[in-house]
């Protein structure tokens, strides 16, 4: 008994240092940037910064859900996709089809979580199997309904509202996906839902015998997942104007790597919106850095990929439990 | 009576996976005319060879219950690398070749003993490594460069009496594998560590060392398919390999294994690539669009994985 209680105390900040990790890289990059160029702290750049990152932001909130329930969520790139293809289409290029594509688009994204959600509740099935087959059955989807060229028309207003900045400082966009992040936190800390997707994915077997309704818990969390993607998606048609074929390719690798900086792990039961998203503004950083720095594109990448496998090792490094793969 | 006694049973064995190769191969030769000609067959086990060695790597990987999401581009590197070397070094052709598959082993090493020594979830390992490869490979080159040399051309084209000679290679692969995996103590020793890798430990196993092994035997496959790939290709095309760590995944999973590990049929596996080789061959022949072949893949991925319902199935989610 006093051994654990000795071993509270640690463990207390151990668990401080996990939450706070992710901000302190995301402050020492921030002066870093501040040594390569003034730019970079000017509210101008960090407004616009936020901006970049919005699609795959708003889509890492929704995957946050699933990876704290110790699932992963592979078909967001592919839900993204088609988002953006479904609301150019439903939108037409008329200014008054403009919310209904937004509900649409909604719609469609949360549809194709739920059957991931269903699937997954039901099957009892790898997620990551499931969730890639569904991400190439959406992709399938989009390629047969668009023939294979961009089609469909942005209502007007749409792009020129959301690329707008306010008081020409703060663009809509990144306040739009400020707001995401705050839902984000709102759903994770103040609702029954938020909870039970933490104690699930702590322990999925405790919490079922505990009485959690783990297969509704995790439905919802798939349909949180894909309604938030189908927000990225927008956030992507805003930002291109064109809803391309294939727009939210690979995006799926770049949210994982966000939500993986952040210190949700794949272990489940860690992690949360707000790490998300210091995860996601830490990747742009580190890759505007590498931009400015004059880095070939193909250097960016190995910097991606070293980046996530170190702030994996620190993760696993402060938690242990979440580089365990013992279980 | 007798004969039927030993028959059934045997059918009745068969993974799932072969079972519907061959209802697919039946309903293809019966509809098809071009499909069941001996030339298509063999175009079809020419096409697979790549998929097949990397489905056996990773089968090495996930039995373990690890994971190894780096093989695809390591695949597209060691394609840029081989023929970019059979450019640079004209007649060196054995030496390149062996460093290509050096490079695979070594790639594979790095991921073992990082996973080892950081102690990181391989998911999340052998993800970062995919970008950091792919960064490599652009890093050499943006576009398709090099070309490929003659003996690589006739193990990936060459037939020998009829039989593709990448055949007869995924063969004598497949019979290695299904030795060491399935009748050596490695293998043994590999499952265990796949059910549960902490009995393993405590049973005295070297947990480390098998994971090592398993990501460079990994590695190793990548650097086979890479060079095969190379012959096909016949030059260095960078994004050669992009997709290809999770068709292996598929192809792993379709053959029977969890994955968490703890159980492997090499034969299945090699099944269930021929399956995907043949799915696609057919729906070619039949003229299906492109797009809706990859509707339908997507949904043969999603039935396979809900239909199989492995073992560990009965666990909470």
């Amino acid at each position: 008994m006093s051994a654990s209680a000795l071993a509270k105390r640690p463990l207390l900040s151990r668990h401080l240092l996990d939450k706070a990790a992710v901000w302190i890289v995301l402050l020492i990059l921030l002066i870093a940037a501040g040594f390569v160029s003034e730019a970079f702290l000017k509210l101008n750049y960090l407004g616009n910064l936020v901006r970049q990152a919005a699609p795959i932001g708003i889509t890492a909130v929704g995957v946050t859900f699933v990876m704290i329930l110790r699932g992963v969520d592979l078909s967001v790139g592919a839900i993204v996709s088609m988002s953006a293809v479904v609301c150019a289409l439903v939108m037409d290029g008329k200014a008054e089809n403009l919310w209904l594509a937004i509900g649409v688009t909604c719609a469609t994204g949360s549809l194709i979580g739920l059957a991931n959600g269903l699937l997954i509740a039901y099957g009892r099935v790898s997620s990551f199997i499931l969730t890639l087959g569904m991400s190439i059955v959406v992709y399938g989807l989009v390629q047969m309904g668009t023939g294979g060229t961009a089609r469909g028309i942005v209502s007007p207003g749409f792009r020129e509202f959301l690329n707008d900045r306010i008081g020409n400082v703060v663009p809509t966009l990144a306040i739009c996906f400020v707001i995401a992040v705050v839902v984000g936190i709102f759903l994770q800390s103040q609702t029954r839902f938020g909870r039970n997707v933490y104690l699930v994915g702590a322990n999925p077997h405790s919490a079922r015998l505990a009485g959690i309704p783990a297969v509704q818990t995790t439905v919802i969390a798939y349909c949180v997942s894909g309604l938030f993607a189908g927000l990225g998606g927008i956030a992507l048609l805003a930002r291109t104007g064109v809803s391309g074929t294939n727009p939210g390719a690979g995006m799926e690798f770049d949210v994982l790597a966000a939500v993986i900086l952040g210190g949700t792990t794949f272990a489940g039961g860690r992690g949360g919106v707000g790490s998300t998203f210091a995860g996601v503004l830490v990747l742009f950083i580190a890759l505007n850095l590498a931009n400015v720095a004059g880095l070939p594109f193909a250097a960016q990448l190995t910097i991606k990929g070293i980046i996530i496998i170190a702030a994996s090792a620190a993760h696993a490094w402060i938690g242990r439990s979440g580089g365990d793969r013992t279980e | 009576m007798n004969r039927a006694q030993l028959v059934i049973p045997f059918f009745s064995r068969l993974p799932p996976i072969v079972w519907a190769l061959l209802l697919t191969v039946a309903f293809g030769a019966l509809y098809n005319p071009q499909f069941r000609t001996v030339d298509n067959a063999m175009n079809v086990l020419e096409q697979s060879a790549t998929l097949a060695f990397l489905a056996l790597g990773q089968a090495f990987v996930i039995a373990g219950g690890l994971i190894d999401l780096s093989v695809g581009q390591l695949v597209g590197l060691v394609t840029v690398v081989a023929c970019m070397g059979f450019e640079a070094f004209p007649g060196w052709g054995l030496p390149v070749i062996l460093g290509c598959l050096l490079l695979g082993a070594v790639v594979g090493a790095i991921n073992g003993t990082l996973i080892n020594r950081l102690r990181m979830p391989p998911l999340i390992l052998t993800f970062g490594m995919l970008s950091v490869l792919q960064g490599c490979i652009f890093m050499l080159t943006d576009r398709s460069v090099g070309s490929s040399i003659p003996a690589i051309d006739f193990i990936a084209h060459g037939r020998i009496t009829g039989i593709p000679a990448s055949l007869i290679l995924v063969v004598i692969a497949t019979v290695i594998a299904f030795y060491c995996l399935q009748r050596s103590t490695f293998g043994w020793h590999l499952l265990a560590m796949g059910n549960s890798a902490s009995a393993a430990r405590k049973a005295g196993l070297n947990v480390r060392g098998l994971a090592l092994n398993a990501y460079v035997i990994s590695g190793l496959f990548a650097g086979i398919a890479g060079l095969v790939l190379a012959g096909r290709l016949g030059t260095g095309f960078p994004n050669a390999g992009v997709g290809l760590e999770l068709d292996s995944i598929v192809a792993v999973v379709l053959g029977g294994t969890p994955l968490k590990g703890g159980r492997v049929n090499v034969v299945a596996i090699l099944a269930a690539v021929l399956f995907l080789g043949t799915i696609s061959n057919l729906l070619n022949l039949m003229q299906v669009p492109t797009f809706t072949q990859i509707l339908i893949k997507g949904i043969i991925v999603i039935l396979a994985i809900l239909l199989e319902r492995p073992r560990w199935a009965a666990a909470p989610q």
